[in-house]
């Protein structure tokens, strides 16, 4: 019984926190370190974002896109010929095609690298 | 505290200040750094860190804390928790630059006639234990380690940990001040 208490006696003295002089001084150190490493976090999520983003569009220009977007505004012309011959939904006949397809489908690539590259180097 | 800097989140709890954390508000974490700073650079000290190794431990101990606080589940107390983080830290910091088994081997500090005749408090008791006695009783006392945590987190047996835990609970009972009279209560160290 006297070895428990002053086990919990022991356990109280630990848990009362000396005063440092300079207690003020060290959380506003911590609170400084904080603030430079999210800034500097922010600076490399962004400027990863911007490269992504610039690869990813340098990329699908590099890969031949005039020719591409006239061979599927070639292929949209014969699949709307095709479609005339049908009965198409309703839903269907609201959807672009051709080339803005094309230019949608860049935008969304480059979101979409942005957003992944940023999750990644947060996730790290 | 006199003199100390009172913030917009003064009369929050640790918990709402986790929360805060959590979304990345740092100023609501520096307020959970100025309410258990001190709690956390004083364990180092009585694991045996000096000042400045035991400031420089608890400062990365709250860095880290603050990069896991989505982990922090509220099932203890934030200090505890951060105290974990930090005892376990600096016994990595030990073993990295192989001061830890030398601690462990070290033999016990002598301690001065007079010291030894007179009723102290838990810091100057804790010096009159040996190294690894110290970090034992501090793991499982002040960091809140099981003995089966402290013995991995020292890569010591169980059996050996608590003898060590026994040996400096007597050392401490014979020497500690009785309640009321501990010079620890109320007092302010050095930074």
């Amino acid at each position: 019984m006297a070895e428990l208490d002053f086990e919990r006696r022991l356990e109280r003295l630990f848990a009362e926190p000396p005063a440092y002089a300079d207690d003020e001084a060290f959380a506003a150190r911590i609170e400084r370190r904080l603030d430079r490493g999210w800034t500097a976090r922010r600076l490399l999520i962004g400027s990863a974002g911007v490269v992504g983003g610039v690869i990813g569009a340098s990329q699908m220009f590099a890969s031949n896109l005039p020719h591409r977007m006239a061979a599927a505004q070639g292929s949209a012309r014969a699949l709307s010929s095709g479609l005339t011959q049908t009965e198409p939904a309703q839903w269907m006949s609201t959807l672009p095609s051709g080339g803005v397809v094309v230019w949608i489908a860049i935008g969304a690539a480059i979101v979409l690298i942005g957003f992944v590259l940023t999750r990644v180097i947060e996730e790290i | 505290m006199p003199g100390a800097r009172t913030s917009r989140f003064a009369q929050h709890h640790d918990l709402e200040l986790c929360a805060q954390a959590v979304t990345g508000e740092r100023a609501a974490f520096g307020e959970l750094v100025r309410r258990h700073g001190s709690a956390v650079r004083g364990l180092m000290r009585r694991m045996g860190a000096e000042a400045a190794e035991a400031d420089d431990v608890a400062q990365d101990a709250f860095l880290a804390a603050f990069e896991r606080i989505a982990e922090f589940r509220g099932e203890g107390t934030f200090a505890a928790w951060v105290k974990r983080i930090a005892a376990r830290l600096y016994l990595r910091r030990l073993q990295r630059e192989r001061r830890l088994a030398p601690l462990v081997e070290a033999p016990e500090a002598a301690v001065a006639a007079d010291a030894a005749d007179r009723l102290i408090d838990l810091d100057d008791g804790l010096k009159a234990l040996s190294p690894v006695e110290r970090l034992c009783v501090s793991l499982c006392f002040g960091a809140g380690l099981s003995h089966g945590e402290a013995a991995e987190a020292l890569n010591l047996p169980l059996g050996t940990v608590k003898s060590h835990v026994k040996r400096g609970l007597e050392k401490l009972r014979t020497r500690l001040a009785p309640v009321g009279r501990s010079a620890l209560q109320g007092s302010r160290r050095d930074g």
